[in-house]
């Protein structure tokens, strides 16, 4: 809950630095960047373009710190369209005051309609354009999700706007503000509350080519995978429900950089291949981006070999 | 007197909502709903494998992707020929029903309250209960600080008559605070059967790729059981208090007062028996739902696509500059007229089926409860109550579908991908109606359409110039100060809109 004490600050602080791959000596500077995040020090102004609100709905099954504490303790959040009280004209208000005195942290869910600013409006004014505003004094923008990080599904093969990835967009726009990709469909809650928290006290995390914080994307998820031993040992599932390694259904476990098997979703309830589903390669630059790289194999092929 | 409103963006939904309001007298006169947010899913669709689709429609939406992922996965066993085990489709039903349940929360506490509960109330709190004493101090503590925006993202609200009893208010205050945690467990029971949530992996044509077990069967019930007592013990006392403080609105926001449910929960493997059975609801009273009577007109969208389709025909080329064009929403008509879908007509067409003992005991029990009378449920604290209602329903239910469920029962039946197939998924979204329609020729998507619940509530008039359900609600209801148009959200919210789904 809000207003946490000291001992609730470095007890979470403790879980943050567990989270982030942090020793624990570093707990107390965790608590400290806690705590100027309550304090009012790190607003920040999440703003939708091409988005499903997934990852805002996956934001808010953080669990430590949890989303109502997140809310009134952790982070000072000006504008959210999905949770502020707030309505109409006075959003727009809100988002050019912050955007005008800057020091704020921008996170942008959803791809950016380059070819067709109509696709996506709000207040009349393309929120193509209230990104670039918002953007350039920010202390750091924040792409959550595929959609923003990568272009995801809005930017995939004959899309019709002209979807584009965050980066991507700024880089057109020649805006330079440090941008942090998180890429996910959705994106891992712990990836989202995680990095915000790092790039707070200790700047920037370290980030791959791709803008990825590495100490989650750092690995594929092949190489962390459950099923790895069998796919040494060529196990391999034929079917859904099979035992053994999905490769040969599809998996995208080789090709897709992200820490989900093993940290896990949903409060380390379960993972895609955990439950016997192929990993689709949604934190995966490519994600969804070709008909000619479909998530699943071996239906199709089968059936169109022995037709032909 | 007349007057203009914006009202843009209308928050505390998904995704980009514009609605404009003509006053006159203080009451609406007309109003225009407008999605303002487009991506495009049924065109970047064709071409690609049609096992694609069930992953790529649950992302048309993160509140409700297991609703598309079911409409796309059921269109696709109809293609391909496959039905899934008793198994299958139990664990089906029951990941939709964790969804239902965290979108039903998520709805009532941290979308819809917020128009009728006074969160300031809680300045004024003297009781010792940790959660509220905190956000005490949270509050005042932004307040001395002199923060540009104090309590952000509760505070700046419009400014209006909300819930004057001090009591109700810090309970739903501390209830908004529980149902985050109440939610995030709903989507826990989703990520148990379905690898994640949202957007769940798991979902595939022919059943679901997790297998049962002890373990994930007992984990499941435990957390129903703390949310079937949430919902009994918050959710529906509420829904009901919130309700008899403002009595006024079961007689605000009435609608087009024509329904529509294409039924949802099968209770057995041929799917003729549904928990919430399909139906059309106008004044010529309760009728079999035809889906042939389904078409989307778009002379008032940006598409340039021919109008009145029927979905499996449908076209979507995108015109953003279209003339007279005001919503990226195509207009779903029923016989060329519009209909309200979402819990509320799932629940009425139960209701008035009269064959659902518990759907009517829930419903007269509520209506005993505040005194009204079943008219009264087509109006803004109808919608709400329903959803309640049909909220406990499916948790409940799900208790008994779990009781049918063993370890090791298989949950998965093969299937090939034909050259060419034909394939109509019908489901229920938390927000109503949903329908995928997949058409397959060299085993590709040759077209892929999708009628969304929320794409039937918001939408724009039709080619006969009729509004939409919500533009219909909206007519008619009075608004005590244009600057601050309190009354017209609680309309729009009622509904519970979800715009990434209704434009796609």
């Amino acid at each position: 809950m809000s207003n946490p004490t000291r001992r609730d600050f470095l007890k979470t602080a403790a879980a943050m630095a567990a989270l982030l791959g942090l020793g624990p000596g570093l707990v107390p500077k965790v608590a400290q960047a806690m705590e100027e995040l309550v304090s009012g020090l790190a607003p920040v102004l999440w703003l939708q373009g091409q988005s499903c609100s997934g990852c805002s709905v996956s934001f808010l099954n953080s669990e430590a710190p949890g989303p109502a504490a997140i809310l009134t303790g952790y982070l000072s959040l000006l504008f959210h369209s999905t949770l502020s009280a707030t309505t109409g004209e006075a959003c727009l208000k809100i988002i050019n005051r912050a955007a005008g005195s800057g020091g704020h942290f921008l996170v942008v869910e959803g791809a950016m309609p380059a070819g067709m600013p109509r696709a996506c409006l709000m207040g009349h004014q393309p929120v193509t354009e209230q990104v670039l505003r918002a953007a350039e004094k920010a202390k750091a923008v924040v792409a959550v999700g595929s959609c923003a990080a990568v272009g995801g599904i809005p930017a995939a093969e004959n899309n019709p706007t002209g979807a584009v990835s965050v980066p991507e967009f700024l880089k057109r726009n020649k805006l330079e503000v440090p941008v942090i990709s998180l890429p996910g469909c959705p994106a891992h809650p712990d990836w989202t509350v995680g990095t915000i928290i790092h790039a707070l006290k200790f700047g920037l995390p370290e980030l791959d080519e791709l803008g990825r914080p590495k100490v989650f994307y750092g690995r594929l998820v092949h190489e962390q995978c459950p099923r790895f031993a069998d796919y040494e040992r060529k196990y391999f599932a034929k079917s859904f429900t099979d035992p053994g390694c999905l490769f040969k259904l599809g998996c995208l476990g080789p090709v897709t950089k992200a820490d989900c098997t093993l940290r896990k979703w949903n409060g380390g309830t379960n993972t895609c291949i955990m439950a016997g589903a192929p990993c689709i390669g949604c934190a995966a630059e490519t994600f969804a981006r070709s008909a000619a790289v479909p998530f699943y194999r071996r239906r199709e092929v089968e059936e169109a070999s022995s037709s032909s | 007197m007349t007057a203009k409103v914006e009202i843009d963006p209308v928050t505390r939904l998904e995704g980009h909502l514009a609605v404009r309001l003509e006053l006159d007298g203080g009451r609406v006169s007309q109003a225009f709903s407008s999605g303002e947010m487009f991506r495009g899913f049924e065109v970047l669709l064709r071409g690609r494998s049609p096992m694609d689709a069930q992953q790529i429609t649950q992302r048309i939406c993160g509140v409700c992707p297991i609703s598309h992922g079911t409409a796309s996965i059921l269109a696709q066993d109809q293609a391909y020929g496959v039905s899934p085990p008793p198994g299958g489709r139990l664990v089906r039903n029951l990941i939709l029903a964790a969804n239902y349940i965290q979108s039903h929360l998520i709805h009532f506490y941290h979308l819809a309250a917020l128009d009728f509960v006074d969160v300031t109330a809680v300045l004024d709190y003297q009781g010792r209960d940790p959660a509220l004493v905190a956000l005490k101090a949270w509050i005042k503590s932004q307040v001395e600080a002199k923060v540009t925006y104090p309590a952000a993202p509760f505070l700046p609200r419009y400014e209006g008559a909300y819930l004057g009893q001090a009591e109700l208010n810090l309970g739903a205050v501390k209830h908004y605070l529980e149902a985050l945690e109440m939610r995030t467990k709903a989507h826990k029971m989703v990520a148990l059967f379905g690898g994640k949530a949202p957007h769940a992996t798991a979902l595939v044509p022919g059943g679901v790729t997790e297998q049962l077990t002890a373990r994930n069967l007992a984990a499941y019930r435990a957390m129903l059981d703390e949310l079937r007592t949430f919902i009994d013990q918050a959710y529906l006392p509420d829904v009901a208090a919130v309700a008899q403080a403002f009595p006024d609105y079961f007689a605000t926001g009435r609608g087009c007062g024509t329904f529509l449910a294409y039924g949802v929960f099968p209770e057995n493997d041929g799917r003729t028996e549904m928990l919430l059975p399909g139906g059309v609801l106008t004044g010529e009273g309760l009728k079999e739902l035809r889906v042939e009577a389904v078409t989307e007109q778009v002379k008032y969208s940006f598409f340039s696509s021919a109008s009145n389709l029927p979905p499996a025909q449908g076209r979507t080329e995108p015109a953003p500059d279209k003339a007279g064009a005001y919503s990226w929403l195509k207009a779903p008509r029923y016989d060329g007229r519009p209909m309200e879908v979402g819990p509320l007509a799932r629940i009425l067409v139960a209701y008035t089926r009269g064959d659902r003992p518990e759907v009517t005991r829930l419903v007269d029990g509520l209506l005993n409860q505040l005194g009204a009378k079943p008219e009264a449920l087509l109006s803004v604290m109808g919608r709400h109550a329903a959803r309640a209602l049909e909220c406990k329903l499916v948790a409940d239910r799900a208790a008994a579908w779990l009781d049918q469920l063993g370890p090791g029962q298989p949950t998965f039946t093969e299937f090939t991908i034909p050259r060419t197939g034909r394939g109509q998924g019908l489901t229920e979204a938390p927000r109503g109606a949903l329908g995928h329609w997949l058409e397959i020729h060299g085993h590709k998507i040759a077209n892929y359409q999708c009628v969304v619940p929320s794409t039937w509530n918001c939408s724009p008039r039709d080619d006969a110039g009729v509004p939409g359900p919500v533009e219909q609600a909206l007519a008619g209801t009075p608004i005590a100060d244009p600057d601050n148009p309190l009354e017209a959200v609680r309309v729009i919210r009622s509904f519970d809109p979800c715009l990434a789904c209704a434009v796609h």
